[in-house]
């Protein structure tokens, strides 16, 4: 009866927007009141009057609001707390019907240009806005019309990861499980492939990873944060003791004083300091999202106070974005190939594929769940040869069977260099099209038998490098050399350990003019591992999440490519020129200086020009803002962050964070934020977009996703948009961060201005909280990656990510190289620095500092390799209490403690007399970390394994210079860069020894 | 219901373990069964193993759960406390396993674990709750990228078609009439023979490939492999502590090379063979 009413009332208001009083709002709100408890309880939370009114007064209302009541009168002549101003009649309707639809086309033009104004006190006045979308949107907010009802009674509602998108049920605000999800036959059939006879389609469902399945222990672990907390000797007005970072405790506070602290000493800094004294610091990857990840509110919400932004290093690309490009462009994709159409090529074409420090079993190429699991599957039934090139037995390899070969981290470039002798010895390439469609090879061939150096690089040589027998490599060179052949680097194709590692620009360089060899682009000669490239539906848009979400920059995130045409809203620019590396941070803290190259998505030679810090007429960084989670696990040298952190060179150290964990514990104010588990979002399955455009074809299935509310914030936790919001009205900018609404509307505005408002409603998605794009017929489907390169013609494949400017022949003939061709030898490094003994125009062998070959292999004598692992995504699953630690191959149970696992071989375990299930201390001169031992014949003889990126941060004594138990092994690594003039990381160059822990752990 | 486990369908995910936590932590779901203890128990539960050495080696995963038995261990030491259910799912109950240790041990092979916390005997239910509420499989096959795990509802007739067409076999000694088979369990209990055959030519070593190897055993040809591109063999489902064989290796155009090789409960790898 209640609801009846209640849409009575949005349907007589609706009317009135239209000719009548538009804005005798108050009797929707009274009604929704007398409704909705949860209305009303919003509604009580400011006692106060608002005036809507037009301009010129010659219409107003004034409405009063109390104790959860409010009444409406004629308001011509009277005065409010809150004023919203419309310009005129015309406006104030077309403005108040755009608000009820979430069509912002007219409301975001009047925002700008004053014909829609709202004034007051910065809290009412937010409040105020937000209330009223709200009440359009009752149905959902207070009604709670969606999810899909269950026959026992629970709620099933739908979330995304970084895992996979999920089922969630709820019962009594609780969540009782979180599942993949299977479709149901309303939802799109998917494609199917047809090689060699039979016929291949993916099961009709999502798959995900563990740790999307281990979500609901992460929500209700025991470290999330529930409240504020402040340091308890940390005091703004007095001893701040930044000494004590990471070793003090904290005190429960109330929300309003850790805001005022925060919003106070942004003020405080930047008016006593200026531009730059603000740091905004994020991690990669925080909850799952459009609304909410950090290219968009976090974004937004840093452009408007005006920050010292971070660099951020192509992290996983880094030999493809540093070496790579250079060859055959790919700047947008940090050095990788479009993916189109692969996947059926491989399958129909490939007669071989080697995967060459490839593992998209573990690493689910990039948020792809075990999507790609079932095209393997089908790999072993077409009955393909398959290699693996990769110091550790990974699972891809395990799974998939096929020789296995080891060569010694750091060395992959000499098996390459070898696999190209052979070829330029016996003819066994592709010389048409090396002579129409490439140059310089030779100039490379000149130095690969030795001409230049007098160093032949043949099999037997690459021996003496690698460890590999020269008879295997010969033998893989001339069937490759024989066969069609797919080359995976990495999870999707241009990833792979062997690129972050000494030097790991010449191994992906090396990839690349490998392939160029034999076609690249001809069918069955291409790039990829069966993990991307699916026949989806690239015409469908819906963005993903580097596509800027609300954050309105246009240049800084990839909102200028599409949304900008899509989506009306205001935009944001950050004023401030400074910038801080990355992989420099502590440096630049504690040195007060720092430089490294910035890396550009849209031009090759744009990765020529230094960063420095500090920037002309800029501060120096003052106060730290962090979002998200920690560096220790995932940055090379991570102790440097304890010594960082410890110095009374920051003021003051924030972090908004959802657990207790890392980093979190060197903060002096900590906001807790909430999951997306609990506020609204949408987004879709695997899609970043961005720097990995359209990686939706990853997937079996397009699955674009509501992430409804599924539960109440946990505690006092808050969204990370409320609390943005929260701060952005205490320095006076609520409405510009928001645009006067919530994270609701947004969500709402995304999906009315998407692909999606014409293919469902939005009563229909909210209820069944995801929609499966059908996949195109097969008439239809995108044309094979590079065959039009291959072919001599023009791009038609739908990529984006090459500018016009950066053809310098005719637009879309080409590669995005000086002469358009593919380039042994490289016109961009030749141009920069011929010279560069690092990096020089040809790919090269450079023997590792810090490898067998180096001095400091006489102390250190195991070569560790630390990729990114398997049961968590970097620090999301890990820690926290969560399930995923009872994974046995993720961490090891010892005297009552889950150890991080670190993996070495039976033969240097005996050597070392440390024993399976023992703890160990690894450790070099940049720290030492205890983990449990796994002996295992994963490895060969003085290579060590361990995954990337623990949670948490647990030094035994002094932080930054004690062990440290948790697993932070990149505590061991070495924070010099991939190669001198870039910003790119090495952690695989990094040697180790190991012995018995018979300390306190 | 019976439960069907391809080792060479897992990929060592652990979803099934972590599902099963997700259902059934945090989550009563009596009459069938309490909470799971947070991390101290694992109703299921992948376990790895390797198999040969670099470059050789091998990893699988063989996961394990309550076998369902439809002669169990558990009801015939505890009739009271364990119910058969006409699907097959065996469950103990859930009142009658509260402080019954005994429970825990009648399990041979140690699936009945006990919650510290709740002091009860529990163990996997195959998610009855779920099934009785119309769902098709538990969650740990929900949740299997592969169905590496599979349920399948059939009788006993259709299923003992079924073993014998797919080699299923049980993962112990198959006492107990157990409901949770197993297919390329090979891939656990055998071991394999991996070598390398080369050629010396104009001072190169280079890879056999396409060359005959045959193993003997006491004089009797076992089985016969033809080299890869890599000059590699491997024979495999060798059983285990099966003892001495003999390989012949023949590449054209050279003498024969015999060697022996003695099969322990690892898997052996000869050293590269190189003819002339």
């Amino acid at each position: 009866m209640e609801n009846n009413l209640a849409f009575q009332a949005m349907q007589s208001y609706e009317g009135a927007v239209k000719d009548g009083d538009m804005f005798a709002i108050d009797a929707l709100l009274a009604e929704l009141s007398a409704a909705y408890p949860e209305f009303k309880k919003d509604m009580s939370q400011y006692d106060t009057t608002v005036m809507l009114k037009l301009r010129d007064g010659s219409k107003a209302r004034l409405l009063t609001f109390s104790g959860g009541t409010v009444k409406g009168e004629p308001g011509v002549g009277k005065n409010a707390d809150i004023e919203m101003i419309f310009e005129d009649e015309n406006r104030a309707r077309k403005i108040l019907a755009g608000l009820i639809a979430c069509k912002m086309d007219v409301v975001v033009s009047a925002m700008k240009n004053g014909g829609f104004c709202l004034t007051g006190p910065d809290d009412s006045a937010m409040w105020f806005s937000t209330l009223i979308r709200k009440a359009f949107s009752f149905d959902i907010l207070y009604q709670k019309n969606f999810g899909t009802k269950m026959p026992n009674g629970e709620m099933r509602y739908v979330t995304g990861t970084n895992g996979g998108p999920l089922f969630v049920y709820v019962k009594d605000d609780k969540i009782v499980r979180v599942t993949p999800m299977d479709f149901d036959e309303s939802d799109a059939e998917p494609w199917t492939i047809t090689a060699r006879g039979m016929k291949f389609t993916p099961p009709k469902r999502t798959t995900i990873t563990p740790y999307a399945v281990g979500w609901k222990s992460l929500v209700y672990s025991p470290d999330r944060l529930l409240y504020p907390l402040k340091r308890v000797d940390f005091d703004p007005n007095g001893e701040r003791n930044p000494q004590n970072r990471g070793i003090s405790g904290y005190e429960r506070i109330s929300w309003d004083e850790a805001l005022d602290i925060v919003s106070d000493e942004i003020m405080r800094v930047r008016l006593e300091h200026g531009p730059g004294s603000v740091f905004a610091v994020n991690s990669s990857h925080h909850n799952w999202g459009y609304v909410g990840y950090y290219h968009s509110a976090m974004k937004r919400f840093f452009n408007l106070l005006g920050v010292t932004e971070m660099l951020a290093n192509p992290d996983s690309w880094e030999g493809f974005a540093w070496g790579a490009v250079h060859h055959y462009g790919g700047s947008g994709r940090r050095g990788a190939t479009e993916p189109f159409s692969t996947v059926e090529d491989c399958m129909k074409n490939a007669e071989m594929i080697v995967y060459w420090s490839a593992d998209p079993e573990s690493t689910s190429g990039n948020y792809a769940g075990q999507e790609g699991t079932v095209r393997r599957e089908w790999v072993k039934q077409l009955g393909i040869p398959v290699v693996h090139i990769d110091p550790y037995l990974n699972s891809t390899a395990a799974f998939m069977g096929g020789r296995w070969l080891t060569p010694k981290p750091g060395t992959d470039v000499a098996m390459a260099l070898a696999i190209a002798h052979v070829w330029l010895k016996t003819g066994a390439y592709d010389k048409d099209y090396v002579a129409k469609r490439t140059i310089g090879l030779d100039k490379w061939q000149a130095y690969i038998f030795g001409e230049t150096d007098g160093v032949e690089k043949t099999p037997e040589w690459q021996e003496t490098k690698t460890g590999i027998p020269a008879r295997t490599v010969r033998a893989l060179a001339e069937a490759w050399g024989s066969r069609k052949t797919y080359l995976a680097c990495g999870g999707i194709h241009s990833f792979g350990g062997a690129c972050r590692g000494s030097y790991g620009t010449e191994w992906a360089r090396a990839m690349v003019c490998l392939m160029a060899m034999q076609g690249l682009g001809k069918e069955g000669v291409n790039f990829g591992g069966l993990q991307m490239g699916t026949p989806l539906d690239t015409r469908f848009w819906f963005p993903g999440y580097a596509d800027g979400g609300f954050s309105g920059d246009f240049m800084g995130t990839g909102a200028g490519f599409q949304m900008y045409n899509r989506m009306p809203m205001t935009n944001s620019i950050n004023s401030e020129y400074q910038r801080i590396p990355r992989l420099r941070i502590p440096e630049a803290i504690l040195d007060g200086k720092t430089s490294a190259n910035n890396y550009s998505n849209s031009s090759v030679h744009g990765q020529f020009l230094e960063v420095k810090y500090p920037a002309p007429g800029h501060s120096l960084v003052r106060m730290l803002y962090k979002y998200g989670g920690s560096y220790f696990g995932t940055q090379p040298e991570s102790n440097r962050f304890a010594k960082m952190y410890r110095s009374d060179k920051l003021d003051m150290v924030v972090s908004q964070s959802v657990w207790m964990e890392g980093e979190t514990k060197f903060a002096d104010i900590i906001l807790p934020a909430c999951t997306n588990f609990e506020r609204w979002d949408i987004g879709e399955f695997a899609s970043c977009a961005g720097y990995i455009d359209k990686s939706y074809l990853q997937n079996n299935h397009r699955v674009v996703h509501m992430e409804h509310k599924c539960i109440e914030p946990l505690g006092e936790s808050k969204s990370d948009y409320d609390i943005f919001l929260a701060i952005c009205n205490r320095l006076g900018m609520g409405q510009v961060f928001s645009e006067g609404g919530s994270d609701f509307d947004w969500v709402k505005r995304f999906f009315n201005y998407t692909d999606l408002a014409e293919k469902v409603s939005w009563t229909e998605f909210m209820e069944k909280g995801y929609y499966v794009v059908p996949p195109l017929p097969e008439n239809r489907r995108d044309p094979l990656a590079l065959k039009w390169f291959a072919d001599g013609g023009k791009m038609n494949t739908p990529e984006q990510t090459t500018a016009p400017s950066e053809y310098y022949g005719r637009f879309a003939e080409g590669l995005q190289t000086p002469s358009g061709k593919f380039e042994f030898e490289s016109g961009t490094l030749k141009r920069f620095d011929p010279n560069d003994p690092e990096r020089p125009p040809i790919c090269t062998w450079i023997p590792s500092w810090e490898g067998p070959e180096s001095e400091l292999y006489q102390k250190y004598k195991l070569q560790l390799i630390s990729p990114h692992p398997k049961f968590s995504y970097h620090t999301m699953g890990d820690g926290k209490d969560s399930t995923v630690n009872d994974i046995d191959e993720h961490r090891m149970l010892i005297n009552g403690y889950r150890y991080w696992i670190f993996r070495m071989n039976p033969e240097d375990a005996a050597a070392r007399g440390v024993k399976h299930g023992e703890v160990v201390e690894i450790y070099n001169d940049r720290g030492s970390v205890l983990c449990g031992l796994e002996v295992t014949n994963r490895l060969p003889k003085g290579v060590v394994h361990s995954y990337e990126s623990c949670a948490d941060y647990q030094p035994i004594g002094v932080p930054g210079e004690s062990p440290e138990t948790n697993g932070c092994i990149n505590i061991l690594t070495p924070s010099r860069f991939i190669t001198k003039r870039s910003h790119g990381l090495s952690v695989n160059a990094c040697l180790v020894e190991v012995r018995k822990w018979n300390g306190e752990g | 219901m019976y439960m069907i486990i391809d080792v060479a369908k897992c990929v060592g995910c652990f979803n099934c373990m972590i599902s099963c936590k997700d259902e059934h932590v945090g989550n009563s779901w009596l009459p069938y069964t309490q909470e799971q203890q947070k991390h101290d128990q694992k109703w299921i539960n992948p376990v790895k193993h390797e198999r040969g050495a670099a470059p050789f080696t091998e990893m699988n995963f063989v996961t394990g759960l309550c076998f369902h038995c439809e002669n169990a261990a558990c009801a015939k030491a505890q009739p009271n406390s364990v119910n058969r259910r006409k699907d097959g799912v065996v469950l103990l109950d859930a009142e009658k396993a509260k402080g019954n240790k005994a429970l825990v041990a009648s399990c041979p092979y140690g699936k009945i674990s006990w919650n510290e916390e709740l002091e009860t005997a529990q163990k996997c239910t195959m998610c009855a709750h779920l099934l009785d509420g119309g769902w098709k499989e538990p969650r740990c096959v929900q949740a299997c990228p592969l169905r590496a795990l599979s349920v399948v509802s059939c009788d006993e007739a259709e299923f003992e078609e079924m073993k014998k067409s797919q080699q299923l076999e049980p993962l112990t000694d198959g006492k107990n009439a157990p409901r949770v088979y197993y297919r390329n369990l090979y891939k656990l209990n055998t071991c394999f023979i991996s070598g390398a055959l080369a050629v010396k030519e104009g001072g190169i070593e280079k890879a056999a490939g396409d060359a005959e190897v045959r193993l003997f055993k006491d004089g009797k040809l076992v089985t016969m492999a033809a080299t890869d591109f890599f000059g590699e063999f491997k024979i495999d489902r060798l059983p285990k502590n099966s003892g001495k064989y003999e390989v012949e290796c023949s590449v054209d155009g050279y003498e024969p090379v015999k060697c022996a090789v003695t099969v322990t409960d690892e898997s052996p790898n000869l050293d590269v063979i190189v003819f002339g």
